[in-house]
C-alpha cells in the first residue's frame, strides 16, 4: 500500500541518518582515533608505514656490495624510464670477462614510486625507502646514480 | 538635555553597538568552533597553530579578510553588488530584536515576535538573489536561483513547525512562549507532536541557512561559490559572517520555542528541583541550549552527503510539508483537549 | 522636532524616493529592487504606528511573497546587465498623466472629508483580538469577506494545478 510504503520510507530514512550521526559523534567524542601527523613538529619520532614508497635505492650490505647483476629487468619494466643501467665488462681473476654495472642512473624526478622495477629485479637488488623529503633547489640533483663508488656486485651472484 | 528624543537616541546607539559587537564575537566563536567540530568528526585535529591550541585562527582569518581588496567585477551591477552583503547584514540585525537573551533581557518585547521573525527571514533571500544576479556572472545567477527556490520552500515548513508552538501556547509573543514553559519545556510536554516539528523545523531552518547538506546555494563542487562567487574581501565576509549569525538566530528561535529560552530545566511541581535548577543563571541556559543546537546542524553538515535540488524539493513538497500539515491537525487536537502536561 | 517625527520623515522618504526611482531606472532589476525597499518604508510605517501585526503581515505578503515572485520572473525572462529601451514619449505622458489623476483623487478625498476625533477607544491590534475581528460573525466581523478570499484563493490554486498538469499523451 502507497502510505505504508511511505512511512517505511521515512523511517529508515531517518534510521539511515541516526547511523550516519552515530559513527561521526563517536569520532567527535573519541579523539584518540586521531590520525593527523604533525609533520615538522614530530620529524624526529616519524614513523613511516612499511609499505610507504619514496624512492628506489640498491641495497648495500657492509662490505659495500650489491646484488645487481645489470640485467636490466628494471629498466625494461619502468615504464616511464626512470632507470638507465650502464654495464662495464670486468676482467674476472680467471681472465673472463663479465658484464656488471657502471652506473645504475635513477630519475626520481620521473619516478611515479610504481614498484614495478622491485618486482621485476630477479636478484631482489632493489627496494623502496621510506624517504620522502625529496626537495632540492636543483632538477639535476634528483638524477641519482644508485650504486656507490666502489661498490661491487656480491659473490655467487649470477 | 534628557528629553525622549536624547533617551531614544542613545538607546539606539547603545542598542547598535551591543549587536555589533554581539555578531564580532558570534562570527569569531562559532567559525572557530565549526572548523574544530568539523576536524573533530572527520578523525582531525583542527586549527591549532595561531594562539593557544589554534584559538585565534578565526581572529587572523578576519584580519586577512579585512586587509584584502574587494574587488567589484566589470560588467556587475555595482550599485547592486555592494548592497547585497549591507542587506544580508542588517537583516540579521533585525532578526535580533525580539530574541530573549536572558530573564527580562532583550531589545524590543513586541506581541508578535515569532511572525516578526518569520517575517523578516523571508527578507534574507532578496540579499541573495540580489548578489546572484548583480554579478553578473552564470554560477552566482543559478545559486541565487537555487536558493531562492530552497528558501522560499522551506520556509513552509519552518513556518509549519513555529505554528504548532504558538497553538500549544496561544501567543506569539515571545516571552509569552517562554513563560509557558515554566513546568516544563514543550518538547517534554507536547508529546510525540512536538518531537516531530521540533525535527522539522531543524531541518527546516539547515536549509532556510543554505548549510551543508542543503547548500545548493553555494554548491562549491559545482558552482565554485554560489551566489557569493565574485565577492572578496570585506563583501565576501559580511556574507560569511550573515551566514553564521542566521545559523546562531535560527538556533535561537529553536532554543525558545522547543527547549524554553533562557527557562531553566523545570519539572512540573518538583519545587525542591526547580528551585535548584534556578540558581544556573538564565543566560547560561540561553547560550547552553542555543549553542547545543548549533551543534547538532554542525554536526549535519559533517555527517550527511549533500542532497541534489530535485531531492531537495522533493524532501520539502513531498515528505516535511504534509508531515507538518498533518502534525499540526494532530497538536491543535492536543491543545483544545488539553491533553498536554 | 521630536526623534519620532524625524525616524517618520525618513521612513516616508525612503518610501517616496523609492517610489519614484522604481519606475525611472531602466533596469528591470534594479526597479524590482527599489520597489521592494518602498514597500519596506511602508512596513517601517506601520511599525512606526504600532500595528506591528500589519507591519509583518506587509513584509510576509509583498516582500517575502510578492517582491520575490517578481524578481524570479526577471531571473527567468531578462538577461543580466541588459537596460531597458526608452519608452516611447506618448506612453510617457500617458503614465505621467494616469498617476497625477490617481494623485488628484487621493488628494481630493483627503482635503474633503473631515477628520473627526473619536472617544471610542482603540482597539488593542493583538493577534487574538485580529483573529476575532477577522472571522467575527457580529456587527464588526469579517467572516463572510474572509470566506469569499478563501475561496478565490482555492479558485486560484486550482486553477495553477489545471494548468501545470501535463496532459495525457492521445492514443494515436
Amino acid at each position: 500500500m502507497f502510505i505504508v510504503k511511505y512511512i517505511k520510507d521515512i523511517f529508515s530514512g531517518i534510521k539511515s541518518l541516526l547511523v550516519g550521526m552515530r559513527r561521526t559523534g563517536y569520532y567527535f567524542t573519541h579523539h584518540k582515533e586521531i590520525i593527523t601527523e604533525q609533520y615538522p613538529d614530530n620529524r624526529d619520532t616519524l614513523v613511516m608505514a612499511d609499505r610507504f614508497k619514496g624512492e628506489v635505492v640498491l641495497i648495500h650490505d657492509e662490505h659495500n656490495e650489491h646484488a645487481c647483476t645489470g640485467c636490466t629487468a628494471c629498466e625494461l619494466a619502468c615504464p616511464n624510464a626512470t632507470i638507465k643501467i650502464v654495464t662495464k665488462f670486468d676482467i674476472t681473476p680467471e681472465g673472463k670477462k663479465k658484464k656488471a654495472i657502471d652506473k645504475f642512473v635513477y630519475h626520481l624526478e620521473l619516478c611515479t614510486m610504481c614498484n614495478l622495477c622491485i618486482v621485476a629485479c630477479p636478484t631482489d637488488a632493489i627496494k623502496m625507502a621510506q624517504t620522502f623529503e625529496h626537495s632540492v633547489y636543483d632538477r639535476a640533483e634528483l638524477t641519482k646514480i644508485l650504486n656507490k663508488p666502489g661498490s661491487k656486485i656480491r659473490e655467487g651472484i649470477e | 538635555m534628557f528629553n525622549p528624543t536624547w533617551a531614544m537616541t542613545i538607546e539606539m546607539v547603545i542598542a547598535g553597538v551591543s549587536v555589533i559587537g554581539l555578531f564580532a564575537a558570534l562570527g569569531l566563536v562559532l567559525v572557530l568552533m565549526e572548523r574544530r567540530v568539523a576536524a573533530w568528526m572527520q578523525i582531525r585535529l583542527g586549527p591549532n597553530r595561531v594562539g593557544p591550541k589554534g584559538m585565534l585562527q578565526s581572529l587572523a582569518d578576519t584580519v586577512k579578510l579585512l586587509v584584502k581588496e574587494g574587488m567589484t567585477p566589470d560588467g556587475s551591477d555595482k550599485f547592486l553588488f555592494n548592497l547585497a552583503p549591507y542587506i544580508a547584514m542588517m537583516v540579521a540585525m533585525l532578526l535580533m530584536a525580539p530574541i530573549a537573551f536572558a530573564k527580562d533581557f532583550r531589545l524590543w518585547d513586541m506581541n508578535i515576535g515569532v511572525l516578526y521573525i518569520t517575517a523578516i527571514s523571508s527578507i534574507m533571500v532578496i540579499s541573495i538573489l540580489m548578489a546572484g544576479w548583480a554579478s553578473n556572472n552564470k554560477y552566482s545567477l543559478m545559486g541565487a536561483m537555487r536558493s531562492g527556490a530552497q528558501i522560499v520552500s522551506y520556509e513552509l515548513s519552518a513556518g509549519l513547525s513555529i505554528l504548532t508552538i504558538v497553538v500549544l501556547t496561544g501567543s506569539l509573543n515571545i516571552t509569552d512562549i517562554i513563560n509557558a514553559q515554566a513546568d516544563g519545556w514543550w518538547i517534554f510536554k507536547g508529546h510525540i507532536p512536538v518531537l516531530i516539528s521540533f525535527v522539522i523545523f531543524i531541518i527546516a531552518v539547515t536549509a532556510e541557512t543554505n548549510r551543508a547538506p542543503f547548500d545548493l546555494a553555494e554548491a562549491e563542487s559545482e558552482l565554485t561559490a554560489g551566489f557569493h562567487t565574485e565577492y572578496s574581501g570585506m563583501k565576501f565576509a559580511l556574507f560569511f559572517l550573515a551566514e553564521y549569525i542566521n545559523v546562531f538566530i535560527v538556533c535561537a528561535i529553536g532554543a525558545t520555542l522547543f527547549l524554553g529560552g533562557w527557562m531553566p530545566f523545570h519539572i512540573g511541581n518538583w519545587e525542591a528541583f526547580n528551585h535548584v535548577m534556578d540558581y544556573i543563571p538564565s543566560s547560561i541556559w540561553f547560550f547552553g541550549k542555543t549553542f547545543f543546537l548549533i551543534f547538532v546542524i554542525m554536526w549535519f553538515r559533517w555527517t550527511f552527503p549533500r542532497l541534489r535540488i530535485d531531492q531537495l524539493l522533493n524532501l520539502e513538497w513531498k515528505y516535511l510539508l504534509p508531515i507538518s500539515m498533518f502534525n499540526l491537525l494532530l497538536v491543535t487536537a492536543i491543545a483544545i483537549l488539553k491533553w498536554h502536561f | 522636532m521630536s526623534g519620532s517625527t524625524i525616524i517618520f520623515y525618513l521612513l516616508a522618504a525612503i518610501t517616496l524616493v523609492s517610489a519614484v526611482l522604481a519606475v525611472t531606472t531602466r533596469m528591470i532589476f534594479r526597479a524590482a529592487i527599489y520597489l521592494l525597499f518602498s514597500l519596506i518604508g511602508i512596513a517601517g510605517i506601520y511599525f512606526w504606528l504600532n500595528y506591528e501585526f500589519i507591519a509583518a503581515v506587509q513584509i510576509v505578503v509583498y516582500v517575502g511573497g510578492i517582491v520575490v515572485l517578481i524578481i524570479f520572473s526577471i531571473f527567468l525572462t531578462q538577461q543580466a546587465g541588459e537596460q531597458l529601451p526608452k519608452q516611447k514619449m506618448g506612453r510617457q505622458l500617458f503614465s505621467a498623466l494616469a498617476a497625477f489623476c490617481g494623485l488628484a483623487l487621493v488628494m481630493l478625498q483627503l482635503a474633503q472629508h473631515e477628520f473627526t476625533g473619536t472617544g471610542n477607544k482603540a482597539v488593542e491590534p493583538t493577534v487574538a483580538n485580529i483573529g476575532y475581528q477577522m472571522l467575527g460573525v457580529d456587527d464588526n466581523g469579517y467572516a463572510l469577506p474572509f470566506e469569499v478570499v478563501s475561496i478565490l484563493l482555492l479558485a486560484a490554486l486550482i486553477g495553477c494545478i489545471v494548468i501545470a498538469l501535463k496532459s495525457k499523451p492521445e492514443k494515436a
